[in-house]
């Protein structure tokens, strides 16, 4: 939803069209300015529309931040093969709203990126992975695709170019992992949807075994504008490592939360403090996860200074991650809701890995025991232990995900961990 | 913009700011029904809707069906990989998916019934066994709990008079725990069959109820 509140500091550039219904069709769409950027990616060819997204700098806005003009520049030249586009729109990531936004309010948006990044990395056919609860916007942007394949955007002859770019939405069925980009593609060929070891790589065999690359919606919902106004007109925003806008998701404890669209390197109190209308009921802050519930708490002072770009966060102790910010008042219970996450995790793992399947669900286990007072101080130390064990040790990071809250919880809300351990151990003893 | 204001706070889409009605906010979708043929052939792999009417013995893929699973099968250079629309195509029709179901889609796609089994059981949006005419999923994942989510959940369990996980003896909610749908921001996040109630509280939950009450008997197939 969004767009309940909007802020005189935002950049809107992905969010200006957000609840305007008009936006929803093909005439509505260009009468914004829409398909020119697609019309000049076709004009200039691939390799030029690769250098103008490598000179922008966008970097990919699914968590990772990997520079996505670098990421389309791997996919081979000349390799005979079909190779394919997908764009990953099963947004599940806790604390994450901004997907579903953009595909229900600016469908052609993401149509109209989608086939510029298919044109980019010589690919005939994009498949967009919906999450199967976005049922809603499924419908909007199915109504958008037919359109666009009546009026020629899409399908043979983009444009009038002589190309073939199809479009398919393809729905999910509810697995977190199948955000996972190797997950996703075994998900999308019909398979259970385990990641994958890397090598290889998905630019080298992906989906159905070809050349693939995989984008997130935010990132291609930003194509189209790059490609209209240029490279270097996005780098007016933001910082030199993470130039352009971001939409950041704030949830949690906050007078206004919603989706705001800012440039990165934008200060995390202006966010919470002005954006976002402050703490609600003027509550002190106590605990910020800034970039979905995969990147490790930061206390409130650590958000002091904190710069919201790739780098400034992590200077901070975290990861911007997706920008989905869940900010918590004095009023939460850290350890409870660090359990409701390692449920989630144990919930999701596929399975596949070890350290992943038992330590999500024995974190769980732990966690529910010290909530419950029934704690005793050693556990702390078996949860770091587990924690450590399941990091970097698997072949996707679902494990990293639930390991960076529960260790950066510990590291800095220790006594709160200590306080219910310790009314347990009264409440035992009396 | 036509229509009254849509000023519920919650719902499907606070607005805010926004002049908007609900069909707006929900992309007018909210009383579409199927289209029978599901569609350009782009789109008919898509769009599982979770209906209230549900058919347990409906025929799979005949007809209109037919159709749409010939769609989905044109959109895929293996036939492996139409195995999740057709699921979703089945469940579309019955409601859930038995062992009998995923079966019968194995043989349509001349996969084993083994694997269709694995594939099946690894997704959680399949219904292994039938739900009630709305099913209630409410997020208790981390921004929903931080706002009191488990209350709602509670508040839906009390007048829906369903135990955690289970169906009404009416047959007519199915109430469980859900995670993160994607709607942080406007807390707490219920998705109803197909639709999303957002910035939902305790209070709010019997006014839900009986709103789908009144669209039951009134027929729409929501």
């Amino acid at each position: 939803m969004a767009y309940p509140y909007r802020h005189d500091r935002e950049i809107r550039v992905i969010s200006e069209a957000f609840g305007d219904t008009a936006a929803r069709t093909a005439p509505g769409w260009r009468a914004m300015g829409g398909y020119q950027g697609l019309a000049r990616a076709l004009e200039i060819g691939r390799a030029a529309t690769v250098d103008e997204v490598k000179a922008s700098g966008l970097r990919g806005r699914g968590g990772a931040g990997f520079p996505t003009g670098v990421k389309w520049s791997f996919m081979p030249q000349d390799s005979g093969r079909p190779h394919y586009l997908l764009c990953n729109a099963d947004e599940s990531e806790p604390g994450t709203f901004k997907d579903r936004e953009i595909i229900r309010w600016t469908p052609h948006q993401l149509i109209e990126g989608c086939l510029i990044g298919a044109h980019a990395i010589g690919a005939e056919h994009c498949y967009i992975y919906l999450r199967g609860e976005f049922f809603e916007a499924t419908r909007v942007l199915a109504r958008a695709l037919e359109e666009a394949y009546a009026e020629g955007l899409a399908g043979p002859d983009v444009m009038g170019s002589g190309a073939t770019i199809d479009v398919t939405l393809h729905v999910g069925a509810g697995a977190y992992i199948c955000g996972e980009e190797t997950g996703l593609m075994n998900s999308l060929e019909g398979r259970r949807g385990e990641p994958r070891i890397k090598p290889p790589f998905p630019a080298a065999a992906g989906a159905f075994g070809m050349p693939t690359t995989i984008n997130n919606v935010e990132t291609l919902a930003a194509v189209p504008h790059i490609l209209r106004h240029g490279g270097e007109w996005y780098r007016q925003w933001g910082t030199e490592k993470s130039p352009g806008t971001k939409l950041f998701c704030v949830s949690g404890h906050v007078n206004r939360p919603g989706n705001y669209e800012l440039p990165l390197g934008f200060p995390m109190m202006d966010l919470i403090d002005d954006v976002c209308g402050g703490m609600r009921g003027g509550a002190a802050l106590k605990a910020v996860i800034p970039g979905g519930s995969s990147v490790p708490l930061l206390s409130a002072d650590d958000c002091e200074s904190c710069d919201l770009c790739y780098e400034g966060v992590e200077a901070a102790g975290s990861m911007l991650g997706c920008a989905s910010v869940i900010v918590m008042d004095e009023s939460a219970d850290v350890v409870k809701q660090v359990r409701r996450m390692a449920d989630f995790y144990a919930h999701e793992s596929c399975g596949q890995c070890t350290p992943c399947r038992e330590g999500t669900a024995w974190a769980s286990r732990i966690l529910r025991r010290i909530e419950d007072g029934r704690g005793k101080e050693d556990d702390l130390d078996t949860l770091l232990q587990i924690s450590d064990q399941m990091t970097g040790t698997t072949i996707c990071v679902l494990s990293d995900s639930l390991a960076a809250p529960v260790i950066s919880s510990i590291e800095k809300f220790r006594d709160d961990y200590l306080a219910l351990i310790r009314r347990g151990e009264r409440v035992g003893a009396a | 913009m036509s229509g009254a204001r849509f000023q519920n706070p919650g719902w499907a889409g606070n607005t805010g700011e926004f002049d908007l009605t609900e069909a707006e906010v929900r992309g007018g979708v909210a009383s579409d029904g199927p289209p029978p043929d599901g569609g350009h052939p782009s789109v008919a792999p898509s769009l599982p809707y979770m209906l209230a009417a549900k058919e347990p013995d409906a025929p799979l893929f005949e007809g209109a069906s037919a159709e749409r699973f010939e769609k989905i099968k044109s959109r895929y250079p293996t036939a492996r990989a139409a195995l999740l629309p057709a699921l979703n195509l089945a469940q579309e029709l019955r409601g859930f998916v038995s062992p009998a179901t995923m079966d019968e889609v194995a043989a349509l796609l001349g996969l084993s019934s083994a694997y269709v089994r694995g594939v099946a059981t690894f997704y959680t949006m399949y219904n292994k066994r039938p739900v009630g005419r709305f099913l209630i999923q409410v997020c208790t994942n981390i921004s929903c709990n931080l706002c009191g989510a488990e209350d709602v959940l509670a508040a839906f369990l009390e007048h829906a008079g369903a135990e955690l996980g289970e169906t009404s003896k009416d047959g007519t909610y199915t109430v469980v725990e859900a995670e993160c749908l994607a709607a942080c921001g406007f807390p707490t996040c219920v998705q109803i069959n197909s639709r999303y109630f957002e910035d939902v509280g305790p209070d709010d939950v019997p006014e839900i109820l009986d709103r789908l009450k009144g669209e039951l008997q009134g027929g729409v197939p929501i």
